[in-house]
Formats: C-alpha cells, structure tokens, sequence
C-alpha cells in the first residue's frame, strides 16, 4: 500500500500536468496503422485522435491517484480506446490494427515523454510498469469492443436469417401465409414455430396457411414439430391449413403414424387460401 | 359471488368472463369447480370464456386444472372457450399435448363471437 503510494506520488510528480505538445510525436503510430493500404482514417482524424489521446493522458497522470483503473480519468481512456477500436471494426479494420496501435503508441508516448523532459523513462522501473499495467488496460478495452461489436453483428446476422428463413405475410387482414421451403429440420421447425405464433398475436390471425410446396423431405421428429405447430396455431385460436403435401411427404407422414385429425390440409396454396376466407365469409370470384 | 383467485363476471346474456388472479390455487380445483358452476348453473349460462392473457407458460399441473373444468362445463352444457393464449403458453402446451382439449380456444371474445 505504501509502495503503491509513494509510486503514485512519484508519476504525479513526474507528469502531473506538466506535459503539453507531444500529440505529433504520436500521431506515427496512427498514420503507420490507420493510413496504409487500408486508409481506414484520414491523417486529419488521426491528429485529431492523437490530441484527444494527450488530452486524456494528461488528465490521468494529473488525477489523485494515476493508478487507479476505476477513475473518471481512466474510464474516459477506456472508452476512448473502446470508441476507436469500434470505428477501425466498422470502416474493415481488424483488431490486430487497433492493438498493434496502442502497442506502438505506448512505446510512442514513453519516448515523446523523455523527449519533453530530458529524463530517460526508459530507464524507470517505476515509469515502465505504470505505463505497461495502464496500456494492458487499454488492450483490454479494446478487445471488450471487438467482442461486443462482433456479438452485436452475430446477432444481427441471426436475426436476418430468421427473418429470411421465416416469411411471413399477411395476406389478406387476418390471414398469414407461411411458405416452407427447403429441409425443414428440428431448429428451424422451431424457429418457424416461434416467429409464426408471435406474429397471430400481433397481426391478430383468424388462418394460417402453411405451404410446403417446397419441402421434399421430412423425418420423425420434424413431422411431430409440424403437428405441434398446427396444434399450437389451433390453441391460440387460429385455423392452420396445411397445403401442398408432396406424395412422398404423405407417404412418409402415413408410415410413421402421424394423426392428421382436426387438421385441414388443401392440395394447393391457392385452396387453402379459398379455404381461409371462405371460413372468415370472405368469397373470392373471377 | 367472490371466489378465491379468480373473477367471475356476466359480460352478456348467457356468457360469463372467467378471469384468473395470480394468487389461484389449483389444487382447490374441487371447490372451484363447484363454485364456478354453482354461479354459472343459477345465471343459466351457456358460455365460459377463459381469459389466458396473463399466463405465459401452460404447464402439465395447469393444464389438468383446465381440462378438469371444460369437463366439469361439458356436465352443466356449457361451452368453455379459452382465449388470448400466449404464443408462449401455446408453444408449451402444444409440447406436451396427446390430442387436442376439451375446450375451444379463440384469439378473443369478438372473434368468437
């Protein structure tokens, strides 16, 4: 605790807003990362970014105690390297670009620091570990943001193929069409099912046409989902209407003893659409 | 008439609005068999409606409740219609559902009606 102390009374001492107009000494870092063959920032941003940088490190070292990671001052450089990190991610930087910088910028900073002062902080023990134990911080951070922008474009992309994987329309006020098309197997049976109940709640469906036009094949378990979805449609209040039942389908849907009472089926789309309105009194004419 | 856990309420001639509270106790199911149909029998009901909206999961124990009271309906005529089933309710039961209920479902009383 003492050590502690007297180390940080010591880098205070050192640095404490004594330090001013190193910004272009590190701005090397920035151009060598960030304006290559990439050109994913301009060498206006990359000033920019090196004077916030000295802004924020100042600001550390003149704070009541440098060492301290839950600091205003140190989460405001947290968050800067958090920020920057997640720019280079969505301009097509890598995370190697963003850690290599702040590799580099910390050696940047201990050089323009002796430079200022005429003192060999390569030399201090005590300057190297503070600086080393705050820039293994600022990796941190910047791995924080890689994982949370990857996370945040994992999800993203689940979500489309959901929505791609699942269209449904409404088709008519109360009426949903599912077209099902290519292997259904017991995940996406699933997805299918949750994505098409939310939307009867929402859309307040009276008739769900199921279409499987497009499904060549079907198994045990994904034929037992598909009456489970029909059966849940049905408690939810809604007609389900199976349509465009291959012979195969129907072949292999007798052989493994599926129950297909209380559930209407239709050759084609176009029936269970007739079939639909007609039970919502709705009559279609050429 | 109050009966623990749920409201009973005359929403037309003949209907009835059955609305559970969060603090039913279906292990009452007896008595509360009884007294719902001892009201519904002196009002000469013809319909229950079943309010879901406040129950996100159907589970094997709430189900048995359910399906013990549309029994109990079919014994006095009257049609037990369970609507505003939660998607996730629906998604649950369906899991583990043999055949379908005893009762009707709707997505609500209009559309019943």
């Amino acid at each position: 605790m003492v050590t502690k102390k007297s180390s940080s009374e010591k880098i205070k001492s050192l640095f404490g807003l004594k330090i001013s107009g190193i910004a272009p000494e590190l701005e090397a870092s920035g151009i060598k990362y960030f304006c290559g063959d990439q050109r994913l920032m301009d060498s206006e941003e990359v000033t920019d970014i090196s004077l916030e940088f000295e802004s924020l490190i100042v600001s550390l070292l003149g704070s009541v105690d440098p060492y301290d990671v839950q600091s205003p001052e140190f989460h405001a450089l947290e968050s800067f390297f958090g920020s920057l990190s997640q720019q280079v991610l969505m301009r097509g930087g890598h995370v190697e670009d963003v850690v290599r910088y702040t590799q580099t910028l910390h050696l940047g900073l201990i050089d323009a620091l002796s430079k200022s002062s005429g003192i060999a902080f390569s030399e201090s023990r005590t300057v190297l570990l503070y600086f080393t134990g705050i820039f293994n911080e600022l990796i941190m951070a910047v791995f924080r943001a890689y994982l949370e922008e990857r996370e945040s474009t994992m999800q993203a992309l689940q979500a489309e193929i959901r929505e791609t994987a699942t269209p449904i329309t409404e088709i008519w006020d109360g009426v949903l069409t599912l077209p099902i098309i290519g292997t259904l197997d017991s995940s996406r049976t699933m997805l299918v099912m949750e994505a098409l109940l939310n939307r009867i709640a929402k859309d307040h469906a009276k008739a769900v046409v199921m279409d499987l036009t497009g499904v060549k094949s079907i198994d045990s378990q994904v034929s037992h989902h598909l009456i489970q979805m029909v059966r849940a449609v049905q408690l939810m209040g809604s007609d389900a209407i199976i349509t465009g039942i291959h012979p195969e389908i129907a072949r292999a849907l007798v052989s493994l003893n599926i129950d297909f009472n209380n559930i209407t089926t239709r050759a084609s789309m176009s029936d269970g659409l007739k079939e639909a309105f007609s039970r919502m009194g709705i009559t279609v004419s050429h | 008439m109050s009966i623990p856990g749920l409201h009973l309420t005359q929403i037309g001639r003949g209907d009835f609005l059955l609305d559970p509270s969060k603090s039913l106790n279906t292990r009452n199911s007896g008595q509360l068999i009884e007294a719902i149909s001892a009201r519904l029998l002196q009002a000469r009901a013809v319909r229950l409606y079943y309010d879901l909206s406040d129950q996100s999961l159907i589970d094997p124990v709430y189900y048995a409740w359910l399906d013990m009271l549309a029994r109990a309906m079919q014994a006095i005529n009257v049609r037990m219609i369970c609507i505003q089933m939660q998607p996730t309710a629906a998604f649950a039961l369906s899991r583990f559902l043999q055949e379908m209920p005893q009762f009707e479902t709707a997505l609500d009383i209009d559309d019943w009606r």
